[in-house]
């Protein structure tokens, strides 16, 4: 571990939201590191805590949430003793940039695309206005925007899906920062250009050394960009490994019914895998493993204590009770054994999964 | 954008043809007529046949019928006019029978003297005050027994200011078109509107020169006068329109027959009196509301917010009529006039509280929409992301919240104009403040057809038209709206 260079270090974060009167825990108690230019995906369900944890980098969390313990050390700073915005601004855009999931909506309707985009050059790099215009040129054909001079001057509305996201990561980068959290950044594009924004973004990771933070449930983009994955679910990383670690040995039954439930994985005629029931309510203190109500595999001992962190090898970790050696032994499920042979029999056929 | 905006100008005249042809109709058909005399005096006191035919002759002349008495129908309908005009001749009979024949009723004056009338329909009425609404002046207009040989010819001459003006000779005003120092700096006399003559209040003048023209006494300056003779005078040069007869004062001063002028007063007219409280309050109203609907959207929930909704839903709570006479109340107290009247147009202290009411009137609507615009924007996700960028709060405030916020109000500015008149009702009625809000209830209640009219026809126009306004400045500072005469299609 010492030897790895880590860039962002989340030590128990717990993060809790005042929603109407009532006290809600959306980051229970998670640590994780960051390795420098590595690739990380966070994957889990709607309302685990993706987006949240990840705004915490940043200090965007919304009015009614706050981080109540925990440190989130970047830089030689724990980000956590940050009281103003003031504070904020050195790093929010700056050193960690944020790519929101809807393009669409993401840029001022109002304001021409150059605006917007020399905007943060001046703002953060204190160059004049030419200088920005240059760079922000610059950007936009790094990013793919033919006619960059001329497009300088347009408005958003007269910029396709796929352009606006180009348009959003030059935003991001203008500033180089040292960390790029892509949320859900392809899911309101169509397949095709959802490819071409994945690879952009992996390309200018490479040039620009940055560390790109993926917050995503496409288990294909996953598959695709990832170098580390970490599985988060009702709030907690239950599962972190390298993408290797986590798609072809998985070890914890959530994982197992994630990748269960890749729709590729469904034999012709048979029922697609889905996980049975709902996560648990967040409003309640949740007692021993928050899966275990919903898995296949589930033991005692889940109802009554939290397991801790086991480690598999250097680089996977799973937090569940199947990994303590007095547990019974438990075949991951059939659908996805082999999962390595059965992606590359998809793949063959083509598709963006076989561009890694 | 050039179509579309010609297509607009169409359909807003339509609309507006057609609110004042239901007012027309209305007003000619479903409020009895013998209203109009009420406040007339003069009818009070006749009786007879007097009576009867100032009676026809009046709803003959507001446009109600179509009045003929004997001798108007002996000569339209009549070879043999000397026959036809003793009572109960055969020639007569055949007159009276073929306007019977006409849809006409005959009656009879207590003298035996026949006479016909026929209300118009509703088209007919319609149709009357449309063809006779725009009166455009021409070198024929004077026709003039004792002046057949004037020229008639339009001509480029020197207005009284040095000015050159576009001039004729033979037409109803002699300078078409001239410019001088008072808005809109450029008048045009060619073009005239004619809303007919205001009865029974202001007996007699054109309704529109009632509104238009100034109030209050008459004005005398130092003017030259075309003959060369300096004098002191409230005639406004500009305005003279043909005379047949001279007096000595006109010859004196004129060389030519276009000695009937207007005349300066020392007040403004009634439109631009409400103009004047309307702009006034309405500057103030946007001055107070818009930057305090932003300082509570920027702090959404603290206690500017807070304050601020309790202002407004006080003064919206609080009924305009009511709010008005506590207002009123409050500024007595402090010595200020609680009815224009008292001293005046001259007087500061005159303008004041109603200015403070006025703007009070429209501040907590403009205060919620501005904070209403404002919270939907900063939700907006672009707002987020340019929190992401790196932007401080008040840069996202600024440079890009606003921006859109402001879009929605600055399409409602003209509107917002133009209710500062309409909307002035009250207030003007409870100072007496003479100005176009009071006139419509005055009007009203005196049944002042064509008065009515008038201003249906302005408040309509300006509404209908500030819309439009509205809607082009939009385009102004919204890059996504482009004016397309069809929908969809772009320039």
């Amino acid at each position: 571990m010492e030897n790895k260079n880590i860039i962002l270090s989340v030590k128990d974060l717990v993060v809790k939201f005042k929603v109407r009167d009532r006290v809600l825990t959306a980051i229970r108690n998670v640590s994780l590191d960051f390795e420098e230019g590595k690739v990380v995906a966070i994957v889990g369900e709607s309302g685990s805590g993706k987006s949240v944890f990840t705004k915490t980098f940043t200090g965007m969390l919304e009015v009614n949430g706050k981080v109540t313990n925990g440190e989130i050390w970047f830089e030689g700073e724990n980000l956590m003793t940050y009281k103003t915005d003031k504070e904020w601004l050195n790093i929010r855009g700056k050193k960690i940039a944020t790519v929101f999931q809807d393009p669409m909506t993401s840029l001022n309707p109002v304001r021409t695309i150059g605006y917007q985009i020399s905007e943060v050059i001046m703002k953060h790099q204190n160059k004049s206005k030419e200088e920005a215009k240059k760079e922000a040129i610059e950007l936009m054909s790094r990013v793919g925007i033919y006619n960059a001079e001329q497009r300088y001057d347009e408005y958003p509305f007269m910029y396709s899906g796929g352009m606006r996201q180009r348009i959003v990561i030059a935003i991001a980068l203008a500033c180089h920062p040292k960390i790029l959290v892509c949320d859900e950044p392809t899911t309101a594009l169509d397949v095709t250009i959802q490819a071409q924004i994945i690879r952009l973004i992996k390309e200018l990771a490479e040039e620009y050394g940055f560390t790109t933070i993926y917050i995503t449930h496409d288990l294909g983009v996953v598959a695709n960009v990832a170098d580390n994955v970490a599985v988060m679910y009702a709030g907690q990383i239950i599962e972190y490994g390298t993408v290797e670690d986590i798609f072809y040995d998985p070890r914890h039954p959530y994982t197992w019914g994630l990748l269960s439930s890749l729709p590729q994985l469904g034999e012709k005629g048979s029922e697609l895998f889905a996980i049975r029931g709902t996560p648990p309510s967040l409003f309640e203190e949740i007692k021993g493993d928050a899966f275990a109500p919903r898995s296949d595999y589930s033991l005692a001992i889940d109802f009554e204590e939290e397991p801790p962190m086991f480690k598999v090898s250097d680089t996977h970790f799973a937090k569940t009770w199947l990994l303590d050696p007095r547990a019974p032994k438990v075949d991951k499920p059939k659908q996805i054994q082999n999962l390595h042979e059965k992606i590359l029999a998809l793949t063959s056929k083509g598709g963006i999964y076989g561009e890694r | 954008m050039k179509n579309y905006i010609f297509s607009r100008v169409i359909k807003s005249i339509v609309a507006v043809m057609v609110v004042v042809s239901i007012v027309i109709v209305m007003l000619y058909t479903m409020i009895p007529r013998y209203k109009i005399f009420e406040k007339d005096e003069g009818y009070k006191k006749m009786s007879g046949d007097a009576r009867t035919t100032y009676m026809y002759s009046r709803y003959e002349e507001l446009g109600y019928l179509d009045f003929q008495q004997k001798s108007e129908m002996c000569s339209n309908a009549s070879d043999n006019y000397e026959a036809c005009m003793v009572n109960d001749s055969e020639e007569l009979n055949a007159v009276i029978s073929e306007y019977e024949n006409n849809g006409y009723v005959v009656d009879y004056l207590r003298n035996g003297d026949p006479f016909v009338y026929h209300d118009y329909n509703p088209l007919q009425l319609i149709w009357n005050f449309y063809s006779k609404l725009i009166q455009i002046d021409h070198p024929g207009y004077v026709k003039d027994e004792n002046n057949p040989d004037i020229e008639r010819k339009y001509y480029i001459g020197e207005s009284p200011n040095g000015m050159p003006a576009i001039m004729c000779s033979g037409c109803q005003y002699k300078y078409q078109l001239y410019f001088n120092s008072s808005f809109p700096f450029i008048h045009i006399n060619a073009i005239h509107f004619n809303f007919g003559i205001s009865y029974p209040t202001n007996e007699g003048m054109p309704t529109w020169q009632v509104v238009s023209q100034g109030q209050g006494s008459q004005v005398s300056t130092e003017q030259t006068f075309p003959s060369g003779v300096v004098e002191k005078s409230p005639l406004n040069q500009y305005t003279c329109q043909y005379k047949p007869i001279l007096d000595t004062i006109d010859q004196r001063r004129f060389t030519d027959n276009y000695a009937n002028c207007q005349s300066y007063y020392e007040s403004p007219s009634m439109i631009n009196t409400s103009y004047i409280f309307g702009i006034i309050a309405l500057v103030i109203a946007y001055v107070v509301a818009i930057p305090s609907g932003i300082a509570m959207a920027r702090n959404k929930g603290k206690i500017v917010d807070k304050a601020g909704i309790v202002v407004i839903n006080f003064l919206i709570a609080v009924p305009s009529l009511a709010l008005i006479f506590f207002v009123r109340q409050i500024g007595s107290i402090f010595n200020f006039p609680d009815r224009f009247p008292i001293l005046g147009f001259e007087d500061i202290r005159s303008y004041i509280i109603p200015i403070i009411i006025l703007a009070l009137l429209q501040i907590p609507s403009l205060m919620t929409w501005t904070r209403r615009y404002m919270l939907d924007q900063s939700n907006a996700d672009y707002a987020k992301f340019a929190k992401a960028k790196g932007l401080s709060q008040k840069e996202i405030f600024t440079k890009h919240i606003l921006k859109n916020a402001i879009i929605p109000i600055i399409n409602g500015i003209p509107s917002s104009i133009i209710l500062c008149i309409s909307g002035a009702l009250l207030t003007e009625s409870a100072f007496a403040i003479p100005g176009m809000g009071k006139m419509l209830p005055d009007a009203i209640n005196a049944s002042n057809n064509n008065m009515v009219i008038n201003l249906t026809f302005i408040f309509t126009a300006l509404s209908i038209f500030s819309i439009l306004i509205g809607d082009l400045l939009m385009t102004v500072v919204d890059p996504r709206i482009q004016l397309a005469a069809k929908g969809g299609k772009k320039k």
